[in-house]
């Protein structure tokens, strides 16, 4: 049962994946089970991805289906379980910059592997960003670009994390098409990626999962 | 410019016929915004008024020495609204945003699963006005009608001022795929849904928007005397997308539209935003000389190049991320790389990859006007 409902995430099979969802429920299923296999589909996916066997597209739709079903699944789970994640992670987009679809694809693709994420929005100021840092405790914090104008931006929130002393304590991570190696090195950053699965899986890596 | 023995035009049409040059044409993406940021306006104001577009285009232009052909820029948002380019909200500066903010479009589900058959009923031009266009914007048809005339009015000013130049623009015809459009106005994952799911009504509406960009755009271009036409895709790359998806609602019309347009003898410029490294193959299937392709950087030129060397023209690339935070002699190096490694047997034309970014460093830009001008075609 649970090797079908991965096979069928990992198929796009979206009505056949909620329906499954639900009947497993239905029998008074442990939901934490069931989220747990959807998140197996969710591995499979990400390691076609990385083998090239898939692409954005699909990532995007099997990133869709599991928001469906944790959203039939999560009420279901009791609060401290529901809390239980893989780490914490903020995500937005500076100041200058009001793009969300690449920070909504990563959001979506992230709590489908298990983080605790919270968007930050867009257009935010980074002393806002940094305030926010300081409050969750994160373990990461993203910044997604979609405008060149952004990167001063992003340039400042590392400073201002180092004035607070937080650097050391936050992986700062930056993405989005027009971001490149030499805008991490300008910006102060760990990482920076144009995809946002090898985002998913450095936090995967540095957490100490696979 | 010592030692120069072609015009700008000569120039970039040796290039585009894949011959060699006294030197290689350079033609940046200069648009309105980084425009203004190097003439010192603000973003705001060349957003609220193409003509001011317009002449920060040709400060910077007379500023910085001039190139080989004007990259046609002097648009407002809102035009792009009113003349059907840009068929999403935006956000503007001066109005929504601060006025040093650059424009934004925002990404929305505005077609429902049911427009798409309207848009085959109705045309999309029909469609677009009739109905669609209220989704996006509050603009009335006078409101249309008017910055329309103020783009064709400025567009003749525009001619007259290349002329003066002893330059011409790059392209007048400019017409975006009808697959890039779709996505823009579904929004990316709803337009990835119906792609998957319901393919028929989208293929119907694409089938139908080629023969209305066809039938719309062929004599445009022709009116234009210029030869060329831009065609515009972003999302459609193997980034985004497998094969069997690329081959089925984008490849076929893709083909048939350069097909139409070159056999009228007009040169489509391929706009080709992010990552076509998968893609290039195909385009060896269109008639040799038919096209030119401007990539942004992140295609990676220079295999793209060997794929088809001798086969069509570039345009490009030099990445935004490098005109706006690199120092010039990085900026300087990766055009002589360009021009050595691509333009070494002509079939080269340089530039920025997309847009020169709206807070490009001005020693950057000058650093790679200063490559192309010391550098043999
Ligand atoms: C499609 C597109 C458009 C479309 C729609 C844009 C929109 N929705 O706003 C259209 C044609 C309308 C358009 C218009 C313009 N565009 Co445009 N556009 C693009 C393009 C090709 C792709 C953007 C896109 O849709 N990506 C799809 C999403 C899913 O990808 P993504 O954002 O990169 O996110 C992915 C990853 O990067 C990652 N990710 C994202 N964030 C993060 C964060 C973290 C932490 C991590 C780990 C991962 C991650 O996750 C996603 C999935 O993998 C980019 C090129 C590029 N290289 O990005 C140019 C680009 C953004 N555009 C550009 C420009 C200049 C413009 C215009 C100004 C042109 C003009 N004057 O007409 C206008 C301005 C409009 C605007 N900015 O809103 C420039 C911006 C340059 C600059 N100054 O910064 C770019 C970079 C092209 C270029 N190289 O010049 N554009």
């Amino acid at each position: 049962m649970s090797q079908k409902l991965s096979d069928l995430l990992l198929a796009l099979e979206r009505d056949a994946v909620l329906e499954t969802v639900k009947g497993r429920l239905g029998t008074n299923e442990d939901p934490l089970r069931v989220l747990e296999d959807c998140r197996s589909g969710m591995t499979l996916v990400g390691e076609r991805f990385q083998r090239g066997d898939f692409f954005l597209a699909e990532l995007i739709l099997s990133a869709e289906i599991f928001k469906d079903a944790a959203a039939i699944i999560e009420p279901r789970l009791s609060r401290a379980r529901a809390d239980h994640s893989r780490g914490r992670v903020l995500v937005g987009t500076l100041m200058g910059d009001i793009h969300d679809l690449g920070k909504n694809i990563l959001i979506t693709l992230l709590r489908a592997h298990g983080f605790e994420v919270k968007d930050l929005g867009v257009d935010v100021p980074p002393s806002v960003a940094v305030e926010k840092v300081k409050e969750s405790k994160a373990h990461f914090v993203g910044f997604s670009a979609l405008i060149t104008t952004a990167f001063p931006n992003m340039k400042q929130a590392v400073t201002l994390l180092q004035e607070a002393g937080l650097r050391g304590r936050v992986k700062v991570m930056i993405g989005g098409g027009v971001t490149t190696p030499e805008v991490r090195d300008y910006v102060g950053a760990d990482f920076q990626t144009t995809d946002a699965m090898e985002g998913v899986a450095y936090c995967l890596k540095t957490t100490g999962g696979k | 410019m010592a030692g120069e023995g072609m015009s700008g035009t000569e120039r970039l049409w040796a290039a585009i016929r894949l011959e060699k040059t006294d030197r290689v044409p350079i033609v940046p993406t200069l648009l309105a915004e980084p425009a203004a940021h190097l003439a010192g306006i603000t973003r705001a104001k060349v957003a609220a008024d193409n003509a001011l577009a317009l002449d920060a285009i040709l400060q910077v232009f007379d500023d910085y020495g001039g190139w080989d052909s004007i990259y046609p820029g002097s648009y407002t948002p809102q035009q792009l609204q009113a003349s059907n380019v840009n068929p999403m909200k935006v956000r503007i500066p001066g109005r929504d945003l601060p006025d040093d903010y650059m424009w934004q479009l925002v990404e929305e589900e505005i077609l429902q699963p049911q427009d798409y058959d309207r848009i085959s009923e109705m045309g999309i031009d029909g469609f677009y006005y009739q109905d669609y266009l209220g989704r996006i914007s509050s603009l009335s048809t006078d409101d249309v009608n008017r910055e329309i005339l103020a783009l064709f009015t400025t567009f003749q000013r525009f001619l007259t001022e290349c002329q003066k130049r002893k330059v011409k623009p790059f392209f007048m015809g400019n017409g975006m795929h009808p697959f890039f459009t779709l996505s823009l106005m579904r929004s990316m994952v709803g337009f990835t849904k119906d792609l998957y799911y319901h393919p028929e009504p989208v293929e119907r509406a694409i089938r139908r928007m080629t023969a209305d960009l066809i039938a719309h755009q062929i004599p445009l271009t022709k009116e234009s005397g210029l030869g060329t036409w831009l065609f515009t895709e972003e999302r459609a790359s193997g980034y985004f997308y497998p094969p069997a998806v690329f081959e089925r609602f984008w490849w076929p019309y893709t083909k048939q539209v350069v097909d139409a347009f070159w056999s009228e003898g007009l040169v489509t410029i391929f706009h080709l935003d992010q990552r076509w490294d998968k893609n290039i193959p195909y385009f060896r299937q269109l008639p040799r000389g038919s096209f030119i392709l401007e990539l942004d950087g992140n295609t990676d030129i220079f295999a793209a190049k060997e794929v088809l060397r001798g086969h069509a023209c570039f345009h490009g690339d030099v990445p935004a991320a490098l005109l706006s935070v690199a120092r010039p002699e990085d900026v300087h190096a990766y055009c002589r790389k360009l021009v050595e490694l691509v333009g070494d047997d002509g079939g080269f034309i340089l530039g920025s990859g997309c847009s020169v970014p709206c807070n490009v460093e001005p020693g950057n830009f000058k650093a790679m006007l200063e490559a192309g001008r010391g550098a043999r075609g």
